[in-house]
């Protein structure tokens, strides 16, 4: 017999890192509480830095008054993964979805988020690929297309995954993306030969592939 | 889960074949398992505590383990500390409420004997009980030992 699990897909424009943690600490606690179902929150970010609990911060090359001149933020986050940047036109999803009603562990999960950036690459004919052990991520040759960092508590993820639709690349040169040096950062507008639809197309078709891979019966839009 | 083991081990029988070669984590007698696969080890009033041979499996290679301070307090089913892996933070909760008295500080240095030795070397934190009576719900060694392919 197989369970009816439904996804709710909440489509956000561009939001602030801050409200956007805001937002997913409510709906970890209301997941934990079951007053609500599995969700997946779609967005982008303004330009933002970011770093994981591990607080790598010897992975960001200036200052952060410069941070600032630039007009980006930075923020320091308990999901795993190093240092990283999220901007526009980069596609962000955030599931907030239960492991332990699907029998998932972090690896599984990781896995997972890795095959729908690696499928939604492949509809524009970019053949991406996961990252070697140690190396989470999606890359595309040995530059990197998609990163993941995730927190999972009591067996609830947040944070999640970001896919380079077509960012400002130059906005990764301050930092040394992920910890890993010597390996280049991309994105879809670069690698494809295609046209590419608008993001917001990007974005569904993430959504689509995150469904399946996680085996969801159906999906409920809500805008916002 | 322990009655489909059962039929399945009957059901091998039966057919005369060995039931699933994969799958099978260690499992160690003595120690007490919670749901969320957080293994204890209980002394008079101190327990040990660590992550099963299951959870490290799921986890992957761990790369960082985030340890509590000593003196802190821990209360059964709350978060303690977390461990990374595969660019994922997860929570460690405590099977047990007490005062930590010990953390493995070994861990700092090499995160991956949560992997190689997760019921020996890599045990996380020992705490001395803040109460001797036992968990409420019970434990169950077998189904933290046996996971189906998924």
């Amino acid at each position: 017999m197989r369970l009816q699990r439904s996804l709710e897909a909440c489509k956000f424009g561009i939001i602030n890192y801050f409200d956007a943690l805001k937002l997913q600490e409510r709906l970890v606690s209301d997941r934990k509480s079951g007053k609500i179902l599995d969700a997946i929150l779609s967005l982008q970010h303004p330009p933002t830095y970011t770093l994981g609990k591990r607080q790598t911060d010897h992975n960001l090359l200036v200052s952060e008054a410069d941070l600032k001149t630039m007009g980006a933020e930075l923020h320091y986050t308990e999901r795993g993964g190093d240092i990283t940047f999220h901007g526009p036109r980069q596609a962000i999803l955030y599931p907030i979805v239960s492991l332990r009603d699907i029998g998932f562990g972090a690896r599984n999960y990781v896995e997972g988020l890795e095959s729908v950036m690696i499928e939604v690459a492949s509809f524009y004919g970019v053949n991406a690929h996961a990252g070697k052990t140690g190396e989470t991520g999606v890359w595309v040759g040995d530059r990197k297309i998609g990163a993941i960092g995730v927190r999972i508590s009591s067996g609830i993820t947040s944070h999640g995954l970001a896919f380079n639709i077509d960012p400002d690349l130059r906005y990764f040169k301050h930092i040394v993306p992920c910890g890993i040096p010597d390996k280049g950062v991309t994105s879809l507008k670069r690698e494809t030969e295609m046209e590419l639809p608008p993001d917001e197309v990007i974005h569904e078709q993430l959504i689509h592939c995150f469904a399946k891979v996680f085996r969801f019966s159906d999906i409920q839009w809500k805008k916002q | 889960m322990a009655s489909r083991l059962l039929w399945a081990r009957r059901a091998a029988s039966y057919l005369r074949i060995s039931t699933f070669h994969r799958g099978f984590s260690t499992v160690i007698k003595d120690l007490k398992y919670a749901d969320t696969h957080e293994w204890v080890k209980v002394d008079g009033s101190s327990a040990t505590v660590g992550i099963s041979d299951h959870a490290q499996d799921h986890l992957g290679d761990v790369v960082y383990v985030e340890l509590p301070e000593v003196g802190a307090s821990v209360v059964q089913g709350k978060n303690f500390g977390a461990v990374e892996s595969v660019k994922a933070t997860s929570d460690v909760n405590s099977p047990v409420s007490g005062e930590v008295v010990e953390v493995n500080t070994e861990l700092s240095g090499s995160p991956g004997l949560v992997n190689g030795s997760p019921y020996e070397n890599g045990w996380i934190i020992k705490v001395k009980m803040s109460d001797t009576g036992w968990f409420a719900s019970p434990l169950h060694a077998v189904v933290s030992a046996f996971h189906f392919p998924e």
